[in-house]
């Protein structure tokens, strides 16, 4: 009957959304929950640490080298065993990352001699001025470790000759 | 058996002492050369005679003295005392018993090519050989055989000894003119050849001990007397170093031609234990390793037959295994001696010597044993036809003909 | 005219002179051969294997003695074993094949042994991106290795060779280029091989070590990271660099340099030098610099430079705004007889206008500098296509009161090669020199004496096809003139001349453009003390007062002076106006050198503080006393330069920047063959001809 389909038709819609309130929520309540991220997730850097503390980083700026958006910028200096940030002659001094220009495309990790630079799970990147944009190695660092000291460390002489650890599986 | 025309102090317990040699004969065949002979026809004759180099290459001589060129002066002669591969023990014996027949042959050789100063370049161990050797050339100064206007003419000639410092590259005989000039002992880029640009720069003769030693006799008797000696392609006698697995190890000198039987049991006595003999090695540490079957223990030992072999006669150090030894045993041993000898100039003997280090200590842990086999094999072939001197080339013939011809001893 | 051989290379028919090197003919028609150890200023020596290639040669019939046809074609035989192609010379019909399938393997197989113990530290490597072991290893190499890791050859990777040069052991392929390089290039062999086999080393044997003034160029000529620089140890990689060409402003050589620079945290986000490299100019500096010209460039940016301009207020000079400084310089001058002081240091372009402010003022141009006979050399040196690379057998070289292995290193090095070619070089000096062992005939002489040796030695030396003649350091005013009489007679001809050793790297060019000595006598500074005297006087890039306490005092009696300077230096303290200056590495100019060749350098960073360039101060005090004097650019100061002055004719900064090609070939993408880029793309200069017009005879008092 031409009355009343409107009628039958409005029930149908509002059926929808009875059906919907009663449904569990697709949203979660940002920012007191947090979704997790897949495991292949890339986020804000975080530059890594041995497990003594020691920084991976070897300022070799091959990151910024493979940076298609040239949001890298590295500067090295030289290790003695007195302050010694880093296995190996060689430390970053400078380390900033422009993350306004980053576009996570992860080269950076792939460039990476020693897998310092790892790609993590933060997106929470907001700045009120451009400059904050810019994060220093500071932040950039990961804590000490658990049984680690931090960074410059005075360590033994002849023991961290080498600043490209033996990698166990480097073709990954 | 025929008396010994090299190690004569064998016949002659005295030869040793300048009178007793003189009385057999001695520098007579240098007087003659000087007084009689002009140089060209001492180079005729020794290059008649078809002696060839003893040293290991085999080159023939007297051809080698006619490169030196007349334009370029002065010239040098140079005697290679170094006998530094491993299982050679002639040149030793040679200059302690027998040593006048030595120096006569350095002095003819230095007539022929015009050289009035002649150096005889011994391995630092042979310091006493080389105190005996001054000794001897002092005795010989005294008795006018050296120095200037010798026998009446205008013809003068000094010999020195100098010693080297342990390396057995300088036994190369590039290496061993820079070790005499105080440089490195590193062997030189061949072309040009020491007879055109040799000691100091300037044309220069290299020749082993046990070749200078024949040249007096072939000047006294003839060439045609030398050739009828030993066989077609190889003139004259030899001196057989002969080791190893044998009951009496020593040298030996025959004619060209005598079978590998023969010398291993006839003069040799036999195998020791009275196993049966497994390889080979002709020239040393640098051989290609022979299997030794019937067939190759009846080769005549000449430059071609054992050629035919797939070795080489070198410098006739005959180095006898026996089937007590697995071979990877025995290349373990010469990797390890030229990884310790190359002088580090080139690349592939440097890195190649170390790589194949590495790869035979892995084979003898028993890892992987049929993988790093093969690429001990690949990198020893890598190696071959690079090198800038034969030391490297030699450090792979025993590496490569051992893993090809006893392929069972190289299974984990 | 030498013989010439053809042969064919893949394919490739080349004609190249007889006994040139299979792989500099490759070179010569674009074919790479590799190479470590083979370095084309060296003789070959072979040690690294890289380079063979198959060579074959035309078959010869025996009894015939020609060669042996197959279908009307020569007959090519192939040796069984490949040949280096760093040794074999070219021959005749000569068939190489570089990249045929045997050659590509056992250049392969080469590189794998040489990466067997290298460390491949590359992203810690200084000469990593610009490496010639990483370049060939991506043509040529294995892409895997087949070596284990923990077998590798383990070496010190920290040793101070010298202060200014590190060598990593494990990095080091023994190709002994360093060695070489010192032996018989540098002439100071103090670096050699030491061990045997897998353990050789590159050890130092003197004391102290490595010492040796051409020490840096080992680094660059170095096929891998084994041997780099203190001074640059770290800096930064060298695909993040910009490169900059420039000149050597520390003597009179000019060797031409590149500098590399970069944006820097550490330098507060300034644009700063990180490194001078040689740029290959072969008749200057070929492809070689000294030490000091790689590594003393620093001076430019210390920390006490002049930023601001400053004005004399109340006794004390004070901080003040340009306009305010060239009104007050301004005023000084106008209407007063200037006398301007200048050094070396400046460029062509600053001494033109300088001198225009003189001129201009009525007043006169003075260079600071104590060495006499400038304007002979403006007469008697050495002119348009002289080169010292050509000199040889049939020339002469006289090296009097000079000492150029500490003066100009570079004048050594290339007099050095040519003694060493057959040119009879002659040294009349009060002490002994390096430069002494290779000289044939040795004259020790006190000062006075100098000149009457060199008169008699005037018949042998003015013998020799071609004659040129260095006079430096303790040189007086008749040593001068008497190595000038040597010359009579062969101005304006190539490769010969006469060649002061100035002490400052423009002072040629200042006597180009006729500025007078100090005094013509004697060139003390007694005369400068007299001649300020009441004067306004203009001083650029000259502290005076600090050398000689008399000349401070003296200042204190002039009516003004003003100067332009780089530093806060005595002189600048007794000013009434300073000028900061812009250092040569912050701007465009020219210099002259000792061998009259006109060559650029190019701004490589920007200006510190509110420095201006010297010639444009000179011209805007010009302008504030009512003078036209052109400052806008140093081009357009050029071509003004050009027009006045007739040495300079047809010089344009267009014509400075020609580059013809040049051999070796060591530019950007043949690394591998010099070990390093060399690469000059930004000019080679000019060499200016000896004036053809007319001047009195120089030389007084002597029949010329």
């Amino acid at each position: 009957m031409p009355v009343l389909e409107p009628i039958v038709e409005l029930a149908r819609g509002l059926w929808t959304t009875l059906r919907s309130m009663a449904e569990k929520p697709v949203t979660v309540q940002y920012p007191e929950q947090k979704r997790p991220v897949k495991p292949r997730f890339r986020g804000r850097h975080v530059l890594k640490r041995y497990d003594n503390g020691l920084e991976k980083c070897i300022g070799c700026a091959l990151c910024a080298a493979a940076c298609p958006a040239d949001a890298i910028f590295v500067e090295a200096s030289e290790n003695t065993d007195e302050e010694r940030y880093s296995p190996g002659d060689r430390y970053a001094s400078t380390y900033e990352i422009n993350m306004l220009r980053c576009i996570y495309c992860g080269f950076c990790e792939d460039a990476c001699p020693t897998e310092a630079i790892v790609l993590g799970d933060n997106y929470e990147l907001s700045f009120t001025d451009r400059r904050e944009a810019i994060y220093p190695k500071e932040m950039l660092l990961e804590p000490v470790p658990a049984g680690g000291a931090p960074t410059p460390q005075k360590t033994e002489p002849g023991k961290f000759t080498r600043s490209v650890p033996e990698m166990k599986d480097p073709a990954d | 058996m025929m008396a010994h025309l090299l190690l004569r102090h064998r016949d002659i317990p005295d030869i040793g002492k300048l009178d007793v040699y003189r009385k057999n004969g001695g520098f007579e065949a240098f007087k003659k050369a000087v007084t009689q002979m002009k140089p060209q026809e001492v180079i005729e004759v020794v290059k008649a005679s078809g002696l060839r180099g003893r040293g290991g290459a085999g080159f023939p001589t007297g051809v080698k003295w006619s490169f030196v060129p007349n334009n370029i002066w002065p010239h040098y002669v140079v005697a290679n005392a170094d006998e530094s591969e491993p299982g050679t023990f002639k040149d030793r014996e040679i200059m302690e018993s027998n040593p006048f027949q030595f120096l006569e042959g350095v002095a003819i050789a230095a007539y022929a090519v015009g050289a009035n100063a002649a150096y005889i370049y011994l391995r630092g161990e042979f310091w006493p050989v080389a105190a005996h050797l001054d000794e001897k050339i002092a005795e010989m100064e005294k008795a006018a055989l050296l120095g200037d206007k010798l026998f009446g003419t205008d013809y003068s000639l000094r010999i020195y000894t100098h010693l080297g410092a342990g390396a057995y590259i300088c036994g190369e005989e590039t290496a061993l003119l820079e070790s005499i000039e105080g440089k490195r002992g590193q062997p030189r880029i061949r072309p040009p050849f020491p007879a055109v640009y040799g000691l100091y720069g300037k044309p220069t003769v290299v020749n082993n001990v046990e070749t200078l030693t024949n040249v007096p006799l072939i000047v006294e008797k003839g060439a045609d007397w030398y050739k009828s000696l030993g066989t077609a392609d190889s003139a004259g006698v030899k001196i057989f170093s002969l080791s190893g697995h044998v009951k009496k190890p020593g040298n030996y000198e025959l004619p060209f031609g005598t079978t590998f039987r023969q010398l291993i049991y006839e003069y040799g006595g036999g195998v020791l234990d009275d196993r049966p003999v497994k390889a080979i090695m002709a020239a040393g540490a640098s051989s290609a390793v022979i299997v030794a079957d019937d067939k190759a223990l009846d080769t005549p030992m000449d430059y071609a037959s054992v050629k035919a072999l797939g070795a080489d006669l070198g410098s006739a150090s005959v180095i006898v295994i026996n089937d007590s030894v697995s071979m990877d045993w025995v290349i373990n041993k010469t990797i390890h001696f030229f990884k310790h000898e190359s002088c580090g100039k080139c690349t592939p003997c440097r890195d190649g010597t170390y790589w194949m280090l590495h790869l035979i200590e892995r084979i003898e842990r028993g890892e992987e044993v049929e993988a790093n086999t093969q690429l001990l094999h690949t990198v020893a072939k890598q190696m071959q036809n690079k090198c800038l001197c034969p030391l490297g080339e030699f450090s792979t013939m025993a590496v490569t003909t051992a893993i090809e011809r006893f392929p069972q001893d190289f299974r984990g | 005219m030498t013989k010439t051989v053809t042969l064919t290379i893949d394919d490739q028919q080349v004609t190249v002179p007889e006994g040139t090197l299979i792989v500099n003919a490759a070179k010569m028609v674009g074919i790479d051969i590799p190479v470590f150890c083979y370095h084309p200023k060296m003789e070959p020596v072979g040690m690294c294997r890289q380079c063979l290639v198959e060579v074959g040669r035309p078959a010869i019939d025996r009894a015939t003695g020609q060669p042996v046809l197959e279908d009307g074609k020569p007959k090519i035989q192939f040796g069984p074993k490949l040949e280096t192609a760093c040794t074999t010379p070219v021959s005749e019909g000569m068939v190489v094949l570089t990249h045929s399938e045997k050659a590509r393997a056992a250049q392969k197989e080469i590189l794998e042994f040489l990466l067997t113990s290298h460390p491949l530290d590359c992203p810690v490597c200084d000469k990593g991106g610009e490496c010639p072991l990483q370049n060939l290893t991506l043509a040529y190499g294995p892409a895997e290795s087949r070596f284990l890791y923990s077998e590798k050859h383990h070496a010190e990777k920290h040793v101070p060779l010298g202060d200014k040069i590190w060598l990593d052991r494990e990095r080091c392929i023994q190709c002994g280029r360093c060695i070489r390089f010192q032996e018989i290039i540098a002439g100071d062999p103090v670096l050699s091989f030491y061990q045997r086999g897998r353990d050789t080393d590159i050890i130092t044997h003197s004391d102290p070590p490595f010492d040796s003034i051409f020490s840096g160029n080992t680094t660059d000529i170095c096929p891998v990271g084994a041997l780099t620089t203190a001074d640059f140890r770290f800096g930064a990689r060298p695909w993040e660099m910009k490169a900059a060409a420039s000149i050597c402003s520390l003597c009179p050589v000019g060797c031409n340099l590149t500098f590399n620079t970069r944006r820097e945290a550490k330098a507060g986000g300034k644009v700063v030098i990180k490194r001078a490299m040689p740029r290959q100019n072969e008749q200057v500096n070929e492809i070689w610099i000294c030490d000091r010209g790689r590594f003393n460039w620093h001076y430019v940016e210390d920390p006490s430079r002049l930023t601001h301009p400053l004005v004399k207020k109340d006794g004390k000079l004070e901080k003040a705004s340009w306009s305010a400084a060239i009104e007050a310089a301004g005023n000084q001058v106008k209407g007063n007889q200037v006398l301007v002081v200048a050094s070396g240091r400046l460029s062509n372009e600053d001494l033109f206008n300088l001198k225009q402010l003189a001129d201009g003022l009525g007043g006169e141009a003075l260079l600071y500098d104590s060495l006499p006979g400038g304007e002979l050399t403006t007469r008697y040196g050495v002119s348009a296509g002289t080169n010292l690379g050509d000199l040889g057998a049939g020339s002469a070289i006289l090296v009097a009161a000079a000492d150029l292995y500490h003066e100009a290193p570079i004048w050594y090095l290339r007099v050095k090669a040519a003694a060493e070619r057959g040119a009879n070089l002659v040294i009349v000096n009060p002490e002994a020199t390096r430069l002494d062992k290779y000289a044939k005939k040795l004259v020790r002489c006190g000062k006075d004496e100098a000149a009457a040796k060199v008169r008699e030695l005037a018949a042998e030396l003015t013998a020799a096809e071609n004659l040129v003649v260095f006079f430096g350091r303790t040189a007086d005013r008749n040593l001068a003139e008497d190595c000038a009489a040597l010359l009579q007679g062969r101005e304006g001809r190539a490769n010969n001349g006469l060649i002061g050793v100035w002490p400052r790297a423009n002072d040629q060019g200042a006597w180009e453009l006729g500025y007078k000595p100090v005094d013509p006598s004697t060139g003390s500074g007694q005369a400068l003390a007299q001649a300020v005297k009441g004067k306004v006087v203009y001083l650029a890039a000259a502290d005076p007062a600090g050398d000689d306490p008399q000349l401070a005092e003296a200042l204190k009696g002039a009516k003004a002076v003003i100067v332009q300077e780089l530093f806060p230096t005595k002189t600048a303290s007794l000013a009434d106006v300073v000028f900061p200056a812009q250092a040569f590495t912050e701007r465009d100019g020219s210099y002259t050198s000792g061998e009259r060749r006109v060559q650029r350098f190019y701004p490589a960073t920007p200006p510190l503080g509110e420095s201006r360039a010297d010639f444009a101060i000179a011209a805007a005090v010009a302008a504030a006393a009512g003078l036209e004097v052109e400052g806008r650019s140093a081009l357009l100061v050029m071509d003004k330069l050009a027009a006045a002055v007739p040495a300079f004719v047809g010089i344009s900064y267009r014509k400075l920047a020609e580059v013809t090609e040049q051999w070796p070939i060591v530019g950007r993408g043949d690394l591998y063959y010099g070990g390093t880029t060399y690469e000059n793309r930004q000019g080679l200069g000019v060499q200016l001809n000896v004036s053809t017009f007319k001047r009195s005879n120089v030389v007084r008092g002597r029949a010329l």
